[in-house]
C-alpha cells in the first residue's frame, strides 16, 4: 500500500464483505480499525481538525452506497460541449492531495474517503445500461469523484472491473488516475474493454501542486507498460495551468509522451484550462496558501468559474492541439468543460454531440 | 524608525480604520522592511480601509508567486513612481492598485493594453464603439452602432463595411490568434 491511512471505519453492515476483508487483511497493523452503525457519519468532517477535508483523506471508510453508482459527469453541462462520459461511483475523496482540486469543494460536507462494499450492486446497473443502449458503446469511468487506482493494490476492486467489462462489447471502462499502481492490471486480459488514462501536468506543477501522485514520467512509463498489456491508454492536460513557460513546459511533456507511447497507440487526449469557483478557489487557497499555481492570472468567467483570461488560454489549447495533430492528425482530442464557441476557435470547427464524440473516443 | 514605533504606528491606524483582526496579524508577520513599507503607502496614500485590503491581498499574491518579500515588491520603481508622485492621497491610493494589478495580471494587463490600442489605432467614428470583454474573460467581441437618422446609419455602416478586417483581426486576437498581443 503506496499511501498511508490513519484509520479504517467499517460500517457494521459491511463486516463480512468481501471488500471490507481484504482491506483489513491489507492494511499495516499499526492502522487502527474500528466498526460503526452508519458510515456516513464517519465521512463526515472533524471539524474540531485544523484541515478536516485533508484529514478525510486518511480516514477510509468502507460502507454501502445507498444511491446509484452510475451518474452522468458532474462537469457536464448543457453550456459546454461535453463528450457523455458516464461515471461510475466505486469511492469518494483520493489520499493524493491536488492543490486544483474540485473535490475540496464538492467533498466538503463528508470528505471521509468512502469506499463501497456492495460495489458488485454496480453490474446490475452496468447491465440495464447496455440493455437500454441499442448497440450504442458507453465509456464509463471510475476516475471522477476518486483516482480509479490509488488504493487498488489494498481494494482489489479493477480485478472484477476489468474482469466484467472485457465480457461486454458495448461498455468502455475507463480507469483514470495520477499514479502508477497497475500490478493488478497487467495481470489481466482486458479483451479491447478497458482503457487508462493518465492525467499528465510538467513536472513544476507536479512538484509545486500535486501532491503524493506519482511524478508525470512514472506516470507515462505506467502507460507504457499497460498498452503492452493489452489496454489502450488516454491522457488528460488537465487542469492546464497558464503559468510563465507553460507553453514550453507542455509541450516538452508531450514529447515525453511521444517518446514513450506511439501516437498511433493512443486513444486521445482530454485539454482542460483551469477551472474554480469561487468557493474553490478559496478553499483551495486557504489548504494551499503558499501555492503559486494557484496565482495565475485568472478572470471570473461568465459561467462563474475563474479561468485563465481567453486569449491566453486559447491560445495554450490551440498550441497542444497542433503539436497532437503534427503527431497524428486524426487522434482524437476533447476539451473540457468549453463551450462549443471556444472549441470551434481551438479547432476550427463545431464540436461533435456528446454522443458521437464519446462514440469516437472509443473507437467508435 | 525603530521595529517597536513600526508596530505601534500599525496598531494605531490598524485601529484607526477598523482593518480586521486577521489582515492585522498577517500585517505583523511581515519582515520588518515589509511591516514598515506598508505602513509608509497606508499613512502616506491616505488608504481606506477597502484599499488597504485590496492592496495587501495583491501583494501578498505577488509575493508568493514570484518569491519576494512585501518590503522588496514595494520598493519596485513603478510603485515608488505612486508613492512619490504629486496628487491626492486617495487618487495616489486608486493609481497604487492598479499598478499592483498590472504586477499580478501582467500578461493580462499587455494583452489589454494592445487591444486598447489596436481598437484605438482604426478610429472608428463616435458613432461604432467596439466593447471588449471585461477582463478578456470571454472571447465575445461587441459592436455597437448608434446612429441619429438614416444617413448617419448609412454612413456608420459603411465605415463599419470598411474597417472590417481589422475588427474581424480583434476577434481572432481573443480567442488566441497572436496578432501582437504577445500574451505568451
Amino acid at each position: 500500500m503506496k499511501f498511508e491511512l490513519d484509520t479504517v471505519i467499517i460500517e457494521e453492515s459491511c463486516r463480512a464483505s468481501a471488500l471490507a476483508t481484504r482491506i483489513v487483511g491489507g492494511i499495516p497493523p499499526a492502522v487502527q480499525v474500528s466498526y460503526v452503525t452508519d458510515g456516513r457519519l464517519a465521512a463526515r468532517p472533524l471539524l474540531e481538525t485544523h484541515d478536516p477535508f485533508g484529514t478525510g483523506k486518511r480516514r477510509m471508510v468502507v460502507m454501502p452506497r445507498r444511491s446509484s453508482f452510475l451518474m452522468g459527469c458532474p462537469a457536464s453541462s448543457t453550456q459546454f460541449a461535453c463528450c457523455a462520459y458516464l461515471v461510475l461511483v466505486l469511492a469518494s475523496n483520493c489520499p493524493m492531495d491536488c492543490s486544483y482540486c474540485f473535490l475540496q469543494e464538492h467533498l466538503a460536507n463528508n470528505p471521509g474517503f468512502q469506499v463501497y462494499a456492495n460495489y458488485h450492486d454496480a453490474f446490475d446497473e452496468l447491465d440495464r445500461l447496455a440493455r437500454a443502449g441499442s448497440g450504442r458503446i458507453f465509456r464509463v469511468g471510475t476516475g471522477e469523484l476518486a483516482d480509479s487506482l490509488a488504493f487498488d493494490s489494498l481494494t482489489g476492486i479493477s480485478r472484477d472491473l476489468v474482469s466484467y467489462f472485457s465480457k461486454h462489447q458495448t461498455l468502455m471502462l475507463e480507469l483514470k488516475t495520477k499514479t502508477d499502481e497497475i500490478d493488478n492490471l497487467l495481470a489481466l486480459d482486458p479483451r479491447g474493454r478497458t482503457m487508462v488514462s493518465w492525467s499528465l501536468a510538467p513536472m513544476r506543477v507536479f512538484a509545486t501542486s500535486e501532491h503524493r501522485t506519482s511524478p508525470p514520467q512514472s506516470r507515462i512509463k505506467a502507460a507504457r507498460r499497460v498498452l503492452d498489456a493489452g489496454y489502450q491508454v488516454g491522457f488528460h492536460l488537465d487542469p492546464l495551468i497558464a503559468y510563465p513557460d507553460a507553453e514550453q513546459d507542455y509541450l516538452e511533456l508531450l514529447e515525453n509522451v511521444f517518446d514513450a507511447v506511439s501516437p498511433k497507440a493512443i486513444a486521445f487526449f482530454s485539454i482542460g484550462g483551469l477551472r474554480m469557483t469561487p468557493g474553490l478557489r478559496s478553499a483551495a487557497r486557504q489548504r494551499f496558501p503558499a501555492d503559486p499555481m494557484l496565482l495565475g492570472e485568472e478572470v471570473l468567467g461568465e459561467d462563474g468559474r475563474y479561468r485563465t483570461f481567453t486569449p491566453l488560454r486559447l491560445r495554450l489549447f490551440s498550441k497542444l492541439r497542433e503539436r497532437i495533430a503534427k503527431a497524428r492528425a486524426d487522434l482524437p482530442i476533447y476539451l473540457c468543460m468549453e463551450t462549443a464557441s471556444v472549441h470551434h476557435r481551438v479547432f476550427g470547427a463545431a464540436p461533435l454531440t456528446p454522443a458521437a464524440l464519446g462514440s469516437r473516443l472509443v473507437g467508435g | 524608525m525603530n521595529s517597536a514605533e513600526v508596530d505601534r504606528r500599525l496598531r494605531h491606524w490598524a485601529n484607526a480604520k477598523a482593518l480586521p483582526p486577521a489582515d492585522v496579524q498577517k500585517w505583523l508577520a511581515l519582515s520588518e522592511l515589509g511591516r514598515t513599507r506598508l505602513l509608509e503607502i497606508a499613512e502616506n496614500l491616505k488608504m481606506h480601509t477597502g484599499q488597504f485590503i485590496a492592496a495587501f491581498a495583491l501583494l501578498e499574491e505577488i509575493a508568493i508567486r514570484e518569491g519576494q518579500d512585501v518590503g522588496e515588491i514595494l520598493a519596485c520603481p513603478p510603485l515608488r513612481r505612486v508613492l512619490t508622485s504629486a496628487g491626492s492621497g486617495p487618487g495616489r491610493a486608486r493609481a497604487l492598485l492598479d499598478e499592483l494589478r498590472a504586477l499580478r495580471y501582467p500578461r493580462l494587463k499587455h494583452a489589454s493594453e494592445r487591444l486598447a490600442e489596436a481598437v484605438a489605432a482604426i478610429k472608428l467614428p463616435l458613432g461604432i464603439k467596439i466593447a471588449l470583454p471585461r477582463d478578456l474573460a470571454s472571447d465575445e467581441v461587441r459592436v455597437e452602432i448608434v446612429a441619429h437618422g438614416s444617413a448617419e446609419m448609412e454612413q456608420l455602416l459603411a465605415c463599419l463595411t470598411a474597417k472590417s478586417s481589422e475588427i474581424i483581426g480583434f476577434a481572432a486576437m481573443l480567442g488566441g490568434v497572436d496578432g501582437g498581443l504577445e500574451v505568451e
